[in-house]
């Protein structure tokens, strides 16, 4: 009973990935829109956009390690 | 014994040592932290002995890739006044960046997928940086707490969301460290032991299994990818928590 609730909490964790996906999306066409309207901004753009890229993964991997401590700790 | 996707997580302990109550082994973990701190000293002395070469070999020109990395990061995100932090910042990215590309090697140890490690590293980081804004502004760094030009009204509000917000800072420089590490060498051995049972399954599902060990090959290059990013952002976001104490906001 306890490991059915376990195994369903984990999986529902993974539910915030859907938020990343869309924070990760939202920083890639961003950068698409950015250098399109302005090309000669390409390199310093992108080293934001992957600054923006790591924090908005960090986030998603927040949302495994709930799914990890569910499984595992308790 | 259970093999699970976290065991090449474990802490060995190679050589015990016990001091009354205090267990202080050399453990795989520390041998790992050693190696690649040895690494990176023995490097760069090699290849800045006598000065280096006017004309870089391949090595020198390695390291002066790097050491131009960081300091063209520190120049940008601090400024002047942030001359006298480049040797620790220096010093943390190139130690996180060995450590996690050491961790990439099969079959070895990676140092930074542990929370004690990063998390210890980043609290100390934190308590730092404070250091340095209440030596720089003194009491005034206070003022840090509350945005320039926000109402009156909502100061109380305000001052606890940014006190929360900024301590919180020490808890995510090192979650985010450790959780990309740790997340990414459990993918890899999830979907290797995925590959390895299909292949042991033998027929038509061993010729498939060539699928998942494509995945795996893909994703060892997007992790060792990912090992040089969490070094630059963790460096970065020191640089901006620095810059946050040097120059306020």
């Amino acid at each position: 009973m306890l490991d059915g609730a376990k195994l369903i909490g984990a999986g529902c964790a993974t539910i915030a990935l859907a938020g990343a996906g869309a924070g990760i999306g939202i920083v890639f066409g961003s950068l698409i829109n950015s250098v399109a309207r302005n090309p000669s901004l390409t390199k310093q753009l992108f080293g934001y956009a992957i600054l923006g890229f790591a924090l908005t993964e960090a986030i998603a991997l927040f949302a495994l390690m709930m799914a990890f401590l569910i499984l595992f700790v308790f | 014994m259970i093999f699970t996707p976290l065991e090449q997580f474990a802490i060995v302990s190679l050589i015990p040592i016990r001091l009354g109550n205090f267990y202080l082994s050399f453990t795989n973990s520390s041998l790992y932290l050693l190696l690649s701190t040895g690494l990176v000293v023995i490097l760069f002395y090699l290849v800045t002995q006598n000065g280096g070469f006017l004309v870089p070999s391949r090595w020198q020109s390695g390291v002066e890739m790097i050491y131009e990395f960081v300091v063209s990061l520190v120049n940008e995100q601090i400024g002047k006044k942030g001359r006298f932090a480049f040797p620790l910042i220096f010093t943390t990215f190139t130690f996180l960046l060995f450590t996690n590309l050491i961790g990439m090697i099969p079959y070895s140890f990676t140092a930074t997928s542990h929370l004690v490690v990063t998390f210890g590293l980043s609290l100390s980081l934190f308590i730092g940086v404070t250091l340095v804004g209440f030596q720089v502004h003194g009491l005034h760094f206070f003022s840090f707490l509350l945005p320039k030009g926000a109402p009156l009204v909502l100061a109380p509000l305000l001052v606890v969301l940014e006190l929360v917000s900024y301590c919180f800072r020490a808890v995510s420089l090192g979650v985010r460290l450790f959780a990309n590490m740790m997340a990414g060498h459990t993918l890899v051995k999830i979907l290797s032991g995925f590959a390895w049972t299909m292949l042991s399954v033998g027929g038509s599902l061993a010729v498939a299994s060539v699928i998942p060990f494509t995945i795996v090959f893909a994703l060892t290059g997007l992790e060792i990818g990912v090992a040089c990013l969490q070094a630059y952002v963790f460096t970065i976001l020191t640089c901006i928590y620095l810059n946050d104490a040097i120059n306020l906001h």
